[in-house]
């Protein structure tokens, strides 16, 4: 066994440089850049950072996704195919509506289904909202000014050659239609793929007549974003564990990324060599066979008559309410 | 000895012509032996494996396989092409390369649904081959949720799910742990005693009597230079320095160290 403090052996008994092409500096110890300790500036992560970590968030994500799909609940006890299609359905009947109250209220139905379907509620609202509506907002924005949708000023602004410019009611009502109407599609979109197994949704796509080749190829990038993800973490790691002291966040940077770019592409090049070769070995010649066959129960029937009255309603709904 | 199933002649092959990964080789396969090709790092093992498997075509030599020869144009017919892929499995060393399906369960289904298989045989031969490598639960995971083990095995249950006479590994046993290791080894072992051929590259000589009964040591230089049971091979000690498989430092076989590094 050998303890801690055995003695090292003297400097001129090192062992011999292998081959004696090792250089000296490599047999002595280096002095470290911060003797000190590392108290000194702290620089915020580079986006390079803040994307990689992203990386990492999406794949823990996707995994407490799959986790959600297991779990006993209304939505996973449907048949992929009527949520698929009731999805279609429901996404229609959202597009036509007008009046921003229905919409409203057919929002506050899925977070009920999603409470019945095992999903924490907190964390559906927050992945509806938390992105796409805010761009949608951003996008929208200019559609509240007076002078894109006129109308009743309610927040004057500025003048504007002798005219007040400002947000106006009509352009608020515009703009909060368009805002619900996209956090309502989402809502949708995001409970069926919570409450899906990826696998169950690919078959469904193909039994719905999504050409399987299409299908397939989807099904692969999905499978090998994540092996992606995972070199191009290795590469920023390996960088970040050979990066002393403070780096600039600019133009290294960019090199980085550039240079992380291309070896990448030439990786996913030799693997898809790989993987068709795989596949050939495999008897593959070109035709995709699917193992996964569904069956149409009374329960999927019936959900989806409850889905078409829900959609005729929310339509009918909005015509009797008008705008 | 019996009729060989699998045979070269004079094969040679080079990456984008220029290249060379072998250089005029002749082998045979025969029925139910465990054959070793044995060389360093780029020395042909694997080109000679894909050539084997019908997935590279040698731009010299000839390749036939249970006495038809195997080119690309015969490679066409849907029956021939069908007969081969189902006869010869080719476990690769990349487990992600073959792992693509997006689940576990989808993965083992692929070979025998493209071959024809009904669904039900094919649900029926999936639990049985998961069953026997012990990977039942891993059914319906995605290929990002195992290890690099759990990948080995899949990739194997994907093969093995086939039922092939001839199996083809390439590095089996490389970067796996010791448990996982020895599990594959005595795969190899049982699937033998089954009756399976299997032809398999590797640079790991420590359980090369285990896994081989009959070896092909490959050159540098991307030849065929020796040929023996794995007893001659490993005691040719000038043959495995030359064709680098083992280095002047290396410790002779069979004197693996007790000795422990101990200290005062």
């Amino acid at each position: 066994m050998t303890t801690l403090d055995t003695p090292r052996p003297p400097a001129d008994e090192a062992p011999a440089p292998i081959a004696g092409k090792t250089p000296a500096w490599l047999l002595q110890g280096e002095m470290a850049m911060c003797p000190c300790g590392c108290i000194g500036k702290r620089k915020k992560g580079s986006f390079v950072e803040k994307t990689l970590d992203g990386s990492a968030g999406l794949l823990r994500q996707v995994m407490f996704g799959e986790d959600i799909a297991e779990r006993p609940g209304l939505l996973q006890r449907i048949d992929p195919r009527a949520k698929l299609l009731s999805l279609i359905i429901l996404l229609i009947a959202a597009a036509v509506v007008r009046n921003i109250v229905v919409l409203l209220v057919a929002y506050a139905f899925t977070l009920v289904v999603a409470y019945f379907s095992a999903v924490p509620v907190g964390f559906f609202i927050k992945r509806v909202w938390l992105f796409v509506p805010i761009f949608t907002g951003i996008v929208v924005l200019p559609a509240t000014l007076s002078f894109i949708t006129p109308g009743e000023i309610v927040i004057p602004l500025w003048t504007w050659q002798g005219q007040p410019v400002g947000i106006t009611s009509q352009g608020l009502t515009a703009a909060g239609l368009i805002v619900s109407r996209v956090a309502l599609s989402i809502s949708l979109v995001v409970l069926l793929t919570l409450t899906t197994p990826w696998v169950e949704l690919l078959a469904a796509l193909r039994s719905l007549g999504v050409p399987k080749m299409f299908v397939l190829i989807v099904g692969m990038a999905y499978r090998y974003i994540f092996l992606l993800l995972g070199s191009v973490t290795d590469m920023y790691e390996s960088r970040r564990a050979r990066t002393v002291g403070a780096v600039k966040h600019d133009k290294a940077a960019r090199e980085f990324v550039s240079s992380t770019a291309g070896a990448l592409l030439g990786k996913s090049h030799a693997l898809s060599e790989e993987v068709h070769q795989a596949m050939i070995a495999r008897g593959f010649r070109g035709d995709v066979k699917a193992l996964k066959t569904f069956a149409f129960t009374r329960a999927d029937a019936f959900y989806m008559l409850v889905v078409v009255i829900a959609a005729a309603v929310i339509v009918l709904g909005d015509q009797q309410l008008g705008r | 000895m019996n009729e060989p199933i699998l045979e070269c002649i004079d094969v040679s092959y080079a990456y984008l012509d220029k290249f060379p990964a072998l250089e005029r080789v002749s082998m045979q396969v025969h029925a139910g032996e465990k054959l070793a090709l044995l060389g360093a790092n780029g020395s042909g093992k694997s080109t000679l494996l894909k050539v084997l498997d019908g997935l590279v075509f040698p731009q010299s030599g000839s390749f036939t396989a249970f006495g038809e020869p195997v080119t690309e144009e015969s490679l066409e017919d849907e029956q021939m092409s069908q007969g081969f892929r189902s006869r010869v499995g080719f476990v690769f060393q990349n487990s992600d390369a073959q792992v693509f399906s997006p689940s576990v369960r989808e993965e083992i289904a692929f070979g025998p649904l493209q071959m024809g298989m009904g669904r039900d045989e094919t649900l029926t031969r999936i639990d049985e081959v998961l069953a026997m490598l012990d990977i039942a639960e891993l059914a319906d995971r995605a290929p990002f949720q195992l290890s690099g083990g759990q990948k080995k095995r899949v990739a194997i249950a994907s093969v093995l799910v086939m039922n092939p006479e001839v199996l083809l590994f390439d590095e089996p046993t490389a970067a796996l742990d010791p448990r996982t290791q020895e599990w594959l080894t005595g795969l190899i072992e049982d699937l033998s005693a089954a009756g399976k051929t299997i032809v398999h590259a590797t640079h790991d000589l420590d359980v090369l009597d285990r896994i081989a009964d009959r070896c092909l040591v490959f050159s540098e230089d991307h030849r065929i230079v020796a040929e023996g049971t794995p007893a001659d091979i490993m005691g040719q000690r000038d043959l495995l320095l030359d064709v680098n498989l083992i280095h002047h430092h290396s410790r002779p076989f069979g004197t693996a160290t007790t000795d422990p590094v101990t200290t005062a």
